[in-house]
């Protein structure tokens, strides 16, 4: 199937071609390319042809597909050290959040998977998540009382929403849309990109930044295919992988200032509040979380010190 | 010995039918809980979903394998009726051997090789936290179920009492 | 030959050689794409990846509703709904010339409706209505023509389940609500224009009308269907309200069904075992199927077949109306060798990503898709709603095609309307804001 003396590697993932992370995996493939002389390749499937996240970080340790991106919300079913990134408010900025990602820290994480054949190569930045709602505007976190927050269906997500005083209410992303403009659900959660991409915009009124929590994106190689590259090889899908992640924060930075603008043009109210007034409701999240999580806790101490 | 085996297929079936009534009256009555306390109660439970989805995975899965038992999977027979009757007992034999190959293959083989390592990988599920092999482990199961319903059918053929 | 090229022959034409021996059609689909992927990937992680495509292809809260609808059929037709509704269509329509034959489509329109099933319209209906057509002078060539065909509407006016299988093949860039909506003005003008040809025949061969059906008959029948009809508006109406999903709705059907069985007396508690594992089985087989489809539409997107598609469509012809035709006929032509379930699953990942980026709306793709694939379920090789209709009619399929022409001829027709006139299938979604 291959030209003698190249490899073809399969890169799977579940976001559109638009994507600003999409836009960082095709930097990842033209870096390998330059630095292989081609004879490394990447096949790039977006928009969830081979399957949704889960479903791909099986095909990586059943060993079909290479490479994936997914969000560290989902390594964290695998690695219990990615729940921490998702704890809210637990960094104070991005530049806190990248120094903690790239630094040791975030590089043991992405180690702690190759026990699972799941091979961390770089964070990618995702920003941060923030509520939308249809028809209550929520401006304090006592707004969010009584009102039905969709989630994802992770157990952070429904304590964080049920200690802001919201109804958590876990549903799958693609019946999102209908189920807010007919008002079975009063809102969600997510970052400006997707707000906008998913077109949930059109049925929501307003978006309070409350940026409650940061989980980064994580490029995944299976370890039945790294152990199978040279030593050199390696070296080259690293560094393709970091240079990815550099460019991959401008691509979004672009794009969540060309969503706002979407979003404020099509009357969506952005709301800017009090953060703190979040932060303060939450911490019960992370009290319980170091409750269930013992061991966990020094690796909390550590990123907060960082 | 054929006598015993006739007994021992009905058994299976009348087990693998309580089983299939159970776990639809189930999903039943999951989905109408999940739908009343969400209007009536006002509050929704995670796991409601999740095991709907998991009994559906069950049902299917265990329901093909029924199918097999009863030879109840939607095939064509536009060409088969055409053939000979001589000519049709090679087919059957033959579909009994597709139908061998691939439960054992992919069923069998791929399915304990999905569940091994789902299992090896601690994978639990979102929010039963319950482990996503055991939940995989009907394909497995009903792949072997499928193998066993082959052999007695094809000795079921062999001995013309099967002919259609 | 590219490996690429290579395995999708081999793909197609081992499926096409086990699903004429009669393999059932699961199986079929199984194998050829086990074949097909093992030439290209290891073989452990290969099956282990069809395995697992299998499984996590039904993984979705949106299908159960499938199993749901089927179970509240299975209740409805225990209880005599069949014969309800025959009534109530006959003391409608039978008063016009070929009113039997009206019947028929009404019937099967009303059934295919509530049932979400046009296997369980075919048989339900057929096994009635054609003996009762006999007797009034119909062919039963012709009454099955008629009643093959009339069923199909009943996957386009909901609730349907195709219309749900092809929400999940579109990766929910069209939903439930929108789709089922959607069906409506279609299945109907398929209906209508049935009865159209019906009119036409009946007129020149000059079969029976019965007498008028006073006022006061047509409420009598209209009571008794009442109860059964209603479940259509709680359940779609339920549903484009946005009073509950899809799959919400199906339970709701299925409660509902039960306790106005029970009411009626149609049904007793110590029945519902059978009544469940009934629809356990055709559950599973529906299930199995989309298991196996899901493994082959992985597969092809695998192999990049949904590009090379597109790439080629949109380098041979320039003109989208062309475009949509020629789509149109491939699908026609996997209409006669695939059933309905996996025809949707494969070939929507394949042709959505060209219709929508030449400016068709996935809901009106989903309708036209639906349509056309309903038509090669009434023709052979391979037609589920032929064989059981002949089946029912207790003749045989040769017997059946040739008064079957000229209604897959009308079918084709209303085709071409439903495709090139989206605002038949977009006009109640764009109304109820879906
Ligand atoms: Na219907
Ligand atoms: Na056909």
């Amino acid at each position: 199937k291959e030209e003698s003396g190249t490899k073809t590697l399969y890169l799977a993932h579940t976001l559109p071609q638009t994507h600003p992370v999409h836009k960082g995996i095709l930097k990842f493939q033209e870096s390998l390319d330059k630095k292989s002389n081609g004879t490394l390749k990447i096949k790039i499937f977006p928009d969830g042809q081979l399957g949704s996240e889960r479903e791909v970080l099986e095909l990586l340790q059943i060993g079909s597909v290479a490479i994936t991106k997914v969000s560290a919300a989902t390594m964290s079913n695998f690695v219990p050290e990615y729940h921490v990134l998702g704890i809210p408010y637990l960094f104070r900025d991005k530049e806190h959040q990248f120094d903690v990602l790239e630094g040791p820290i975030g590089k043991s994480i992405l180690e702690k998977g190759s026990k699972f054949y799941l091979r961390g190569l770089c964070y990618y930045d995702a920003g941060s998540r923030s509520f939308y709602t249809s028809n209550k505007a929520i401006r304090t976190p006592d707004d969010l009382k009584g009102l039905k927050i969709r989630v994802m269906n992770n157990q952070m997500a429904i304590n964080m929403v049920n200690a802001m005083g919201g109804s958590a209410t876990p549903m799958a992303y693609g019946e999102l849309y209908t189920a807010i403009q007919q008002g079975v659900v009063d809102g969600a959660e997510n970052n400006p990109p997707s707000f906008v991409s998913s077109n949930h915009f059109e049925v929501s009124k307003y978006y309070t930044l409350d940026q409650h929590s940061a989980v980064p994106d994580v490029l995944l190689i299976s370890t039945k295919y790294w152990e199978k590259l040279t030593d050199q090889e390696k070296i080259w899908v690293q560094e393709a992988a970091e240079e990815s992640s550099e460019a991959e924060k401008k691509y979004w930075n672009d794009s969540v200032e060309e969503s706002m603008k979407i979003a404020t043009e099509a009357g969506v109210e952005i709301i800017i509040p009090e953060k703190s007034l979040f932060a303060e409701k939450s911490k019960s999240v992370l009290e319980e979380f170091e409750k269930e999580n013992p061991d966990l806790s020094s690796l909390i101490e550590q990123i907060k010190k960082n | 010995m054929m006598n015993r085996l006739d007994t021992l297929f009905k058994n299976t079936c009348k087990v693998m039918e309580v089983l299939l009534i159970l776990i639809f009256a189930l999903l039943v009555l999951d989905v109408l809980w999940q739908v009343f306390s969400r209007y009536l109660l006002n509050r929704s439970f995670s796991w409601t979903e999740e095991f709907a989805r998991f009994s559906l995975i069950w049902l299917a899965i265990l329901g093909a394998a029924y199918l097999s038992a009863k030879r109840e999977h939607l095939s064509m027979d536009f060409l088969y009726q055409k053939f000979s009757s001589a000519k049709k007992k090679k087919v059957l034999l033959l579909i009994e051997v597709c139908v061998f190959l691939f439960a054992l293959i992919v069923m069998v083989i791929g399915g304990f090789n999905l569940v091994y390592t789902t299992l090896d990988l601690e994978q639990l599920s979102g929010t039963l936290r319950i482990p996503l092999g055991y939940v995989y482990s009907i394909f497995p199961f009903s792949g072997l179920l499928m193998m066993c319903f082959s052999i007695y059918h094809i000795a079921k053929i062999n001995s013309n009492q099967i002919t259609e | 030959m590219s490996i690429e090229v290579l395995s999708i022959i081999v793909l197609f034409v081992s499926f096409f050689i086990l699903l004429m021996l009669k393999v059932p059609v699961a199986f079929s689909i199984g194998i050829s794409t086990t074949i097909s992927l093992l030439l290209n990937i290891d073989s452990l992680p290969g099956i282990t990846t069809i395995a697992q495509r299998m499984i996590t292809g039904i993984d979705s809260f949106a299908l159960l509703a499938i199993p749901f609808f089927v179970l509240a059929g299975e209740i409805m037709k225990r209880g005599g709904i069949a014969n309800r509704l025959i009534n109530f269509a006959k003391s409608l329509v039978a008063s016009l010339p070929g009113g039997l034959a009206y019947v028929n489509v009404l019937a099967s329109m009303l059934f295919g409706a509530i049932s979400g099933s046009a296997i369980a319209a075919t048989s339900a209906i057929g096994s009635i209505m054609t003996d009762r057509m006999e007797e009034e002078g119909y062919p039963r060539e012709f009454s099955a023509s008629v009643n093959i065909t009339s069923s199909t509407t009943g996957l386009l006016i909901p609730p349907s389940n195709i219309l749900i299988v092809y929400a999940l093949a579109s990766g929910g860039t069209a939903s439930v609500a929108a789709l089922f909506i959607a069906g409506y003005l279609p299945g109907i003008l398929l209906g209508l224009a049935l009865m159209g040809y019906v009119a036409f025949v009946a007129i020149r061969r000059k079969f029976s009308k019965e007498q008028r059906a006073p006022l006061k008959e047509i409420w009598t029948y209209f009571r008794k269907a009442f109860f059964s009809l209603l479940l259509l508006f709680i359940v779609v109406g339920g549903i484009v309200a946005g009073v509950f999903t899809a799959t919400e709705a199906s339970v709701i059907a299925v409660l509902y069904a039960a306790i106005l069985a029970l009411i009626y007396g149609d049904i007793r508690v110590k029945d519902f075992p059978s009544v469940l594992l009934t629809s356990a089985k055709t559950t599973a087989v529906v299930m199995f199927l989309i298991c196996t489809s899901m493994a082959m539409s992985w597969l092809f997107s695998f192999e990049s077949v949904p590009e090379l598609m597109s790439n080629f469509l949109l380098e041979q012809f320039s003109n989208k109306f062309v475009i949509f035709l020629v789509i149109n006929i491939i699908l026609l032509i996997v209409g006669t060798f695939m059933d309905i379930t996996p025809a949707v699953l494969i070939f929507t990942p394949i042709f959505l990503p060209v219709v929508v980026a030449l400016g068709m709306d996935p809901v009106h793709f989903g309708i036209v898709m639906v349509l056309n694939l309903c038509i090669g379920l009434c023709t052979p090789p391979v037609g589920t709603i032929l064989f059981v209709g002949s089946g029912v009619a207790k003749i045989s399929v040769s017997q059946v095609i040739k008064p079957l022409l000229p209604f897959l001829a009308i079918m084709v027709i209303v085709l071409l309307l439903v495709l090139y006139i989206p605002e038949i299938s977009m006009f109640l979604p764009r109304l109820f804001d879906l």
